[in-house]
C-alpha cells in the first residue's frame, strides 16, 4: 500500500482516476497520486488483457500509459496532476473498435 | 530556429556541472530537461523536497541541492520540460516543449541520458506491484510516496540506499531479499586494497548495510531463484537459499539489479557502441573527453558508462573544457591544465568501480529469463520461448528477431528488452555481445501525436522562441 | 561453394527466385551482405496493391495478386497477408475525373478489378473519413502483409527444398570463365552456372560487375508507425491526388507512408529522415482522418530504395552477357510482385523465357545512340 509522507492539507486538488474523485497535490505525478488512491493498474497489455502497472516510475518503461482527458498513451509517471483531470486506466488491445465515426 | 554555442540534453549532475564550466568560460548555453527542476535522476527534486525532513536522504542527496542552485546561477539557459525527440549529427535538436515541436542548432551538442535500471526479467515481473528500487526513489524524492511493508530484492549500493531511507523515514520494509552470491565476495575481496583509495565510498556503503542490520529487517543473503507470487497482482517473493524455499508476503516488489546507460539518444544518433563486459550493458564509445566519433557531440556522465553522481560531475568538467577548445575559447594546453584534476579523480576512481563492478555483477540468473513463459518485451509481451521460436526461424539478428516478433517494437524502444536479446542471443549464437549488436534506433524516443508532429514547421519563428 | 545458381540479394525477389528454382530441382545458393530482409524487402509499407498500377505492370501484378492469396499455405509460412480491399480516396471532383479517364482505360484494356465508389459507400468503408471526401476507387483484392515476414516465408521455404542463404557476405567480384560464373564474396568463393542480380539498392553495381550499365537512382521513402490505436480502419487507404497513404494492422497499429522521402545514404549503408516532410504526411492524414490526430507516433524509419527513370523495374536476361539475370529498380512497389518475380525469373533461367511480356522491363531501354 502506498501512502503520502506529507500531512498538510495545502495544495490538494482534485481529480478523477477511472471515475472515483481523488486528492492530490499540486505539482504530483499523475502515477503517485493513482497509487496513493489504490488505483495502480495503468493500463491492460495489448495481447492478454493482463492489468499493467507502472514498473520504473521515471519514464523509461513505458508500462503507466494512461488515458489522459481523452488522450491515450500519456505516461502517468511523467505527467502532472490538474484539477479537473479526468484519468483512466488504457484498454486498447487488439480488439478494440472505434466508435463510428460522425 | 535559435543557434547556441553549445546544447545539453539532460540536466543530472554531469549536464549542470557541464554547463556550469561551459558559461564560466565564456560560452553561449542551453540546457534542455524534460523535468520541470534540474536534478536528474539522483538529484530528482533535491532544491525542492517535498519531505518534511530531506536530510534523512542523506548527505550526498543534500549536496545536490547545492549543485543545482550553482546552475541555476550560471546563466545557462535551462529550458525545463523540454523533452528532446531527435538529436542529428548535424548539431539539430528536435524537441516537445508545451505542446509543440521546437527546434534548435548548436556548434557543440553535449548529450547526458544518464542511466536506467537493468531490468530484472523473473517470473512475475510483469504484475502490478513490481517495481523497480529506482521507482521507489522517485516516487519518495519527488512526491514523498512511500510503500509500507514492501520487499526488497536485488544487488547493489542502490537497493540498500533505498532501503535505509525507508527506515529512517519509519517506513516498515517486509524484507531485503539480496542476491548477491557468495562468491562475488571472493572475486571481489583481492579487488579491495586498491579500491581503498576511496575509503570514503566504501565507508558510505558499509554503513548503509550496518543500519538496515540494526533496524531489524529480515535481510536474506544469496538469495537465488526469484519469482514474484501473484495472480493479477503481486502477492509476495518466491526465493530458495541453498536449496531452500523461502517466501515472502508483500503487496509491493522492488527489485534492482544494478543500473545502465539509458542507451536510446545516443542509439539512435547512429553512434558506435561497444559492450562493456564488467558492467554487463553497452556504452557508448568515446575518449577521455567524452568525444564521439563526430568531434562536435560528446556524452558525459551515466549514459556514457557508470560512473556515479561524482564521477559524473567530474567528466561533465572534463567534457566542458573539451568543447570550450573546440568553441577557441581555450587552448589545447588550457584544456589539458584545466581538466587535470578531474581526469585525475576520474582515474583514480577506477579501482573502486571495478570492486563495486565485481561485487555486484548481475548475475545471468536475474539478467536473462529462464522460464520459456517469462516475458522478455514487456511492451508487445514477447517471452522468451517467442523469442527462442524466432531465433529457431532464422532470426539470428536482433532486429530481424524484431522484424519477426515485434519484439522491442513498443513504445519503450528496446529499453527494457535490448539487453536481454543482445544477451540471449549471444548466448544461443554462442557469440560475443558486440558480435550480435543491438537494435537498430531511429527518433523519436518519445511517443508524438500527429497533431504535435504535424504543427511542426508550421510555427511562426516568434512563436517557436 | 558450388551451385547451379547463385542469387545475388536476400531480399524479396532473391527470396522468391530461390524458392521457384528451388522447387524445379535447381542448387541455389543465396547471398546477402546483411541479413535477408534487411532493406527494402523488410522495412517497406507492406502494402500489396494492384490498385493504380502501370499498365504495363498489371499482368504480371495481377498474376502475383493471385499467388498471394494462397501463399501461407503455398509457403507453409505466415506472410502476414490480409485482403482488407485498398481505397483511393477522391478529395473532389477534379479527382472523380481523373478516376473516370482511368476506369476509362482500364475498361478498354479489358481490366474491371478498379471500381469507383461513391460518397455514401466511401463513408460506409470508412466511417471516419473527412466528410469532404466526394468518392474513390476500390481494389477489393488488395491488403496488406508482414514484409520481414513474407520475405523469411520465401527464405524459409526455399531452404525447406534446399536452397542455402547464406547472410553477411557481400559479392566483391563476379566474373565469367568458360561456363562458369565466379563470384567472391567476402568470406568465400562460389561457382554458379547461373548468376541472378536481386542486389536492390545496390544492383547497379552487380549488374556493372555482370557487364551491363544501368541509370539507377536511390531514395528513402519514409514511414511511420503509431502505438495501438482502436480498430477505425480496415482498407488499406491512399488519395487520388494527395500524399495519403496508411494502413491499419490487426494488431491495432497504423502505418503511415505517402511517398515522402528522405536522405539516401547508400555509402554508409543508412538513411535519414527529413522531419519537415513528415510533418506534412501528419497534416495529411489529419485533414483526411481527423481522429488520427491524436494517434501516437511510436517509430519512424526509411528503407534503401532503387529507382528507375521510369519507375518500372527491371526483369530480363542480361544484355551484355550469357547466363546472368536482373530483378531490381521496382521503384517502391516492388514488394507485391515478389511472388510472381520468382516464378518469372526461374522460368528465364530454366526454359530461357517467360510467358510475360517482359519488354518494358528490359536493363537497354534507355540506351541511347551517342548524340
Amino acid at each position: 500500500m502506498f501512502r503520502s509522507l506529507q500531512s498538510d492539507d495545502h495544495n490538494l486538488i482534485t481529480l478523477s482516476v477511472n471515475g472515483r474523485s481523488v486528492k492530490a497535490r499540486k505539482g504530483q505525478s499523475v502515477w503517485s497520486a493513482m497509487a496513493v488512491a489504490s488505483e495502480v493498474v495503468t493500463r491492460k497489455a495489448a495481447l492478454s488483457g493482463n492489468a499493467r502497472s507502472a514498473y520504473c516510475a521515471m519514464g523509461v518503461c513505458f508500462e503507466c500509459m494512461v488515458e489522459i482527458d481523452g488522450l491515450a498513451n500519456q505516461q502517468a509517471c511523467l505527467s502532472r496532476v490538474a484539477e479537473g483531470m479526468n484519468v483512466s486506466t488504457q484498454v486498447i488491445t487488439e480488439d478494440t473498435e472505434a466508435d463510428a465515426g460522425l | 530556429m535559435q543557434a547556441f554555442d553549445c546544447a545539453i540534453v539532460g540536466a543530472g549532475p554531469a549536464g549542470m556541472s557541464a554547463a556550469l564550466a561551459l558559461t564560466q568560460g565564456g560560452a553561449d548555453v542551453i540546457v534542455l530537461d524534460r523535468a520541470d527542476r534540474a536534478g536528474g535522476q539522483i538529484y530528482r527534486s533535491a532544491s525542492s523536497s517535498p519531505l518534511p525532513d530531506a536530510a534523512s536522504l542523506g548527505p550526498d542527496y543534500a549536496a545536490g541541492a547545492d549543485l543545482i542552485t550553482r546552475f541555476e546561477r550560471s546563466g545557462a539557459k535551462h529550458l525545463a520540460g523540454a523533452d528532446a525527440w531527435h538529436i542529428g549529427d548535424d548539431g539539430r535538436i528536435l524537441f516537445s516543449y508545451q505542446g509543440d515541436t521546437r527546434e534548435l542548432h548548436c556548434r557543440e551538442m553535449l548529450l547526458c541520458p544518464g542511466a536506467m535500471e537493468r531490468p530484472m526479467p523473473i517470473p512475475g515481473w510483469t504484475l502490478p506491484g513490481v517495481m523497480t528500487a529506482g521507482a521507489a526513489q522517485v516516487m519518495l524524492k519527488s512526491d514523498a510516496v512511500v510503500a509500507d511493508g514492501a520487499v526488497f530484492a536485488g544487488s547493489g549500493p542502490l537497493l540498500y540506499l533505498i532501503v535505509a531511507q525507508y527506515l529512517r523515514l519509519g517506513v516498515r520494509v517486509a524484507a531485503l531479499v539480496d542476491t548477491t552470491p557468495r562468491r562475488h565476495y571472493l572475486d571481489a575481496a583481492p579487488l579491495l586494497p586498491r579500491a581503498w583509495r576511496q575509503v570514503g565510498q566504501l565507508r558510505k556503503g558499509l554503513s548503509l548495510l550496518r543500519e538496515i542490520r540494526a533496524a531489524g529487517v529480515d535481510t536474506y543473503r544469496y538469495a537465488e531463484n526469484l519469482e514474484v507470487i501473484g495472480e493479477e497482482t503481486a502477492k509476495g517473493l518466491r526465493f530458495s537459499i541453498s536449496g531452500q524455499p523461502h517466501e515472502v508476503s508483500a503487496d509491493t516488489v522492488f527489485l534492482h539489479h544494478g543500473v545502465q546507460p539509458n542507451l536510446n539518444m545516443t542509439r539512435a544518433m547512429g553512434l558506435a557502441h561497444h559492450w562493456n563486459n564488467a558492467q554487463m550493458c553497452w556504452q557508448v564509445t568515446v575518449d577521455e573527453f567524452g568525444q564521439s566519433a563526430i568531434s562536435h557531440v560528446s556524452v558525459a556522465g551515466d549514459g556514457a558508462g557508470i560512473v556515479g553522481a561524482d564521477g559524473a560531475c567530474a567528466a561533465g568538467r572534463v567534457v566542458a573544457q573539451n568543447m570550450l577548445y573546440h568553441l577557441g575559447r581555450v587552448s589545447r594546453t588550457g584544456r589539458d591544465r584545466n581538466s587535470h584534476a578531474d581526469l585525475y579523480y576520474l582515474s583514480s576512481m577506477k579501482p573502486f568501480r571495478r570492486f563495486i563492478d565485481c561485487l555486484y555483477r548481475p548475475t545471468e540468473a536475474l539478467r536473462l529469463p529462464r522460464d520459456t513463459e517469462t516475458l522478455v518485451c514487456r511492451c508487445e509481451e514477447q517471452s522468451l520461448g517467442d523469442l527462442r521460436a524466432g531465433f529457431e526461424q532464422g532470426a539470428r539478428d536482433p532486429n530481424a528477431l524484431k522484424s519477426l516478433t515485434r519484439c522491442g517494437m513498443g513504445p519503450c524502444q528496446g529499453r527494457q528488452c535490448g539487453h536481454v536479446v543482445t544477451g540471449l542471443l549471444a548466448q544461443w549464437r554462442k557469440e560475443s555481445p558486440d558480435a550480435v549488436g543491438y537494435y537498430r534506433l531511429r527518433s523519436p524516443q518519445r511517443l508524438l501525436t500527429v497533431d504535435e508532429l504535424g504543427r511542426y514547421n508550421t510555427i511562426p519563428a516568434e512563436a517557436a522562441k | 561453394m558450388k551451385a547451379d545458381a547463385l542469387i545475388i540479394g536476400g531480399g524479396i525477389q532473391g527470396c522468391a527466385t530461390a524458392y521457384h528454382l528451388a522447387r524445379k530441382g535447381v542448387s541455389v545458393i543465396v547471398v546477402e551482405k546483411d541479413y535477408a530482409g534487411r532493406h527494402a524487402s523488410g522495412v517497406n509499407a507492406g502494402g500489396v496493391r494492384l490498385l493504380g498500377r502501370d499498365m504495363a505492370e498489371v499482368p504480371l501484378s495481377k498474376a502475383s495478386m493471385e499467388m498471394w492469396q494462397t501463399l501461407d499455405e503455398e509457403l507453409g509460412h505466415d506472410t502476414g497477408f490480409r485482403r482488407q480491399s485498398l481505397i483511393n480516396i477522391a478529395a473532389d471532383e477534379g479527382d472523380l475525373d481523373t478516376l473516370r479517364a482511368r476506369e476509362a482505360k482500364m475498361h478498354e484494356a479489358g481490366y474491371a478489378y478498379e471500381r469507383m465508389i461513391d460518397q455514401a459507400e466511401l463513408r460506409d468503408r470508412l466511417p471516419h473519413v473527412n466528410f469532404d471526401c466526394v468518392g474513390g476507387v476500390i481494389s477489393e483484392l488488395d491488403g496488406y502483409a508482414i514484409p520481414y515476414k513474407a520475405t523469411s516465408a520465401f527464405r524459409l521455404a526455399a531452404e525447406n527444398l534446399g536452397a542455402k542463404v547464406i547472410e553477411g557476405e557481400e559479392v566483391l567480384s563476379l566474373r565469367r570463365v568458360g561456363n562458369t560464373w565466379l563470384a567472391q564474396g567476402s568470406r568465400n568463393a562460389y561457382e554458379a552456372e547461373a548468376v541472378i542480380n536481386c542486389a536492390g539498392a545496390w544492383a547497379d553495381r552487380i549488374a556493372l560487375m555482370i557487364g551491363d550499365n544501368v541509370p539507377l537512382s536511390h531514395a528513402a521513402p519514409m514511414l511511420m508507425i503509431t502505438a495501438r490505436m482502436p480498430h477505425f480502419a480496415k482498407p488499406v487507404v491512399g488519395a487520388v491526388s494527395r500524399q495519403l497513404s496508411f494502413k491499419q494492422f490487426e494488431n491495432g497499429t497504423v502505418l503511415i507512408g505517402g511517398g515522402a522521402k528522405g536522405f539516401a545514404d547508400r555509402a554508409n549503408n543508412r538513411t535519414r529522415l527529413d522531419y519537415a516532410k513528415l510533418a506534412a504526411a501528419c497534416r495529411t492524414t489529419a485533414e483526411f482522418f481527423p481522429n488520427m490526430r491524436k494517434a501516437s507516433i511510436n517509430r519512424m524509419w526509411a528503407g534503401l530504395e532503387a529507382y528507375m527513370p521510369d519507375n518500372l523495374p527491371v526483369i530480363c536476361p542480361a544484355v551484355n552477357a550469357p547466363r546472368a539475370f536482373h530483378a531490381f529498380g521496382f521503384s517502391a512497389h516492388g514488394f507485391q510482385m515478389g511472388p510472381i518475380v520468382g516464378q518469372v525469373l526461374a522460368d528465364l533461367v530454366t526454359g530461357g523465357q517467360s510467358r510475360f511480356n517482359l519488354s518494358p522491363f528490359r536493363i537497354d531501354r534507355f540506351d541511347r545512340k551517342v548524340l
